[in-house]
């Protein structure tokens, strides 16, 4: 497998200095990689300067990013948007807050569309928009098209923003807490719909979150951000068997003793009183 | 929609139909001059009487009604247009560009409104036929009614440029051009609507102030602000209390539009 994403990656902003010192990342080709961190270690951060979209804050970025060879911090910005939505594209963690309130669910649909293709293609925007609707499990229907973000629930405005993700078959996803606004049953929904994608479109991924059960159970390599820095990485396994920093141990310990606390209530001969 | 706003409704309904019907409802014309009656009191045949020309005041008043208020809300929509690009470019760009319009604006702020309308119409040819005379009018108040609306828009368009939905589109792609068009644009309708409908009173006032001093709408076209000047004579007020007409007609209209006001800006922002 090639690298399809590298980074070496340092971001300031004017009143903070150091937000992200030398992360280096890679992804490679239709592989799913967590990125895991506790609030402020500047996990949004990253998904926001991999897309170059940190610009307009007077955020300085230095380093590279590499993206199929090419260094997206060296682009023009005309040639950065073409990457944007066609190539990359992104999932932020509030979903009813990252659709347009103003305009209606195919509205925003046929702009994604309309983004990267022109002249006769650009009216296939609904076919195409009705056809991923299908397979994130929306109603595929013109009269969901015209509703208002307000008329969604948030697991369906989560579907519809990964649709309008995969609008142009990118070859790389970042999402950033997809999962963190939803409640537990749609959450599974999410994971396991992320876990499809990736198969049937060989799409790679970029998953943050500081939830590490949900990373541990969809990616094949984890990296461990705390305070800008990536203090550890490798594949799932390895990591959970034989944690090399005491931070990443502390943190699998937490987690594991939740977790298996409440395995404990599920079994039927449980002791635990309560 | 309480009962006040439903009269108020009634009243402004009432002026623009007269107004806009007015050659149904008076037989003579805004220019007619009857020299057999003139400065007549009010009589069936003048409702209002008539001014020291012999001119029909109620027919003067319809037509005022008419000039004022058609082309008081088309300077609105000019000015919520000016005020929407530029507060909304200012917000938009940010950074070195927000804040040289933002001191742009606040200098226009600054100037004394009157006397910057008296001394730009001053410099305007003022020899204009009356109709060329109500478009430049108007066409002025537009021009330099949108520096406060202005100010309001690129706040509101300070709060949005943040916003994960514009986040979320330029991270599709979308051109930042079309971003300000297609995404931030609608979210602004509510204040636009807002600044629109709030202007509209005031540009009635305005024109009235610059047709009071002589600089608005030019004879014999009538406007609110030229009868008003009639009330310079306060003998012949006296002698014909309805010639007042176009004062309280004026106050009731910006009185009502005020009423509704306070729906309309609620009813639009949800």
């Amino acid at each position: 497998m090639s690298a399809l994403l590298e980074t070496r990656l340092s971001v300031d902003y004017p009143n903070k200095p150091g937000v992200l010192g030398d992360v280096r990342l890679t992804v490679s080709e239709g592989e799913m990689v967590g990125l895991v961190g506790e609030s402020g270690s500047g996990k949004s951060t990253i998904a926001l300067a991999l897309m170059r979209l940190l610009e307009h804050k007077g955020a300085a970025i230095h380093g590279e990013v590499l993206f199929n060879g090419r260094d997206l911090l060296q682009l023009r910005a005309k040639e950065m948007r073409q990457i944007r939505g066609r190539e990359i594209a992104l999932v932020l963690q509030s979903p009813l807050a990252s659709l347009n309130p103003a305009l209606r669910i195919g509205t925003q649909m046929s702009e994604a569309w309309r983004a990267h293709a022109s002249g006769a293609a650009s009216k296939h925007w609904k076919v195409q928009a009705l056809e991923l609707f299908e397979r994130v499990s929306l109603p595929a229907e013109e009269s969901f098209l015209s509703r208002y973000p307000r008329q969604l629930s948030v697991g369906q405005a989560q579907r519809v923003l990964i649709a309008m993700a995969v609008l142009h078959k990118p070859r790389l996803l970042i999402a950033d807490e997809p999962t963190s606004a939803l409640d537990a049953v749609t959450q599974s929904e999410i994971l396991e719909l992320f876990r499809r994608l990736n198969r049937e479109m060989n799409m790679a991924m970029l998953f943050i979150s500081h939830d590490l059960l949900a990373v541990a159970s969809l990616c094949s390599r984890i990296a461990i951000l705390q305070r800008g820095q990536i203090i550890e990485s490798g594949p799932t396994a390895q990591m959970f068997r034989d944690p090399r920093t005491a931070d990443t141990r502390a943190l699998l310990e937490a987690v594991l003793r939740n977790s298996s606390a409440v395995a404990e209530f599920a079994r039927p001969e449980s002791t635990v009183r309560r | 929609m309480s009962f006040k706003q439903k009269f108020a409704l009634a009243i402004l309904g009432v002026a623009v139909v007269a107004s806009l019907g007015a050659g149904y409802l008076v037989q003579s014309s805004y220019s007619e001059q009857f020299r057999d009656a003139i400065s007549a009191p009010p009589s069936a045949r003048f409702w209002l009487g008539t001014d020291e020309l012999g001119r029909d005041r109620f027919a003067r008043l319809l037509y005022g009604t008419r000039v004022s208020m058609l082309l008081a809300p088309a300077a609105a929509l000019l000015a919520t247009l000016i005020a929407g690009l530029i507060g909304g470019a200012a917000g938009y760009l940010g950074g070195r560009w927000e804040r040289m319009i933002t001191a742009g604006v606040d200098l226009f702020l600054s100037l004394p409104w009157l006397f910057l309308l008296l001394a730009v119409r001053a410099l305007l040819p003022l020899n204009t036929s009356p109709v060329m005379s109500v478009m430049i009018t108007f066409l002025l108040l537009g021009c330099l009614g949108w520096a406060g609306p202005a100010r309001i828009i690129r706040a509101g368009t300070r709060t949005l440029v943040n916003s994960d939905f514009l986040v979320q589109a330029s991270a599709s792609g979308v051109s930042r051009w079309r971003l300000f068009w297609r995404h931030l644009l609608p979210n602004l309708r509510p204040v636009l609507l807002a600044q629109f409908w709030i202007s509209i009173p005031l540009f009635i006032l305005s024109e009235a102030n610059l047709g009071l001093l002589g600089l608005g709408v030019s004879e014999p076209l009538p406007s609110w602000g030229a009868m008003l000047r009639d009330l310079e004579n306060y003998s012949a007020v006296l002698q014909n209390p309805w010639m007042l007409a176009p004062a309280v007609l004026l106050v009731a209209v910006v009185g009502c539009l005020q009423l509704l006001l306070g729906t309309e800006e609620r009813g639009v922002s949800c």
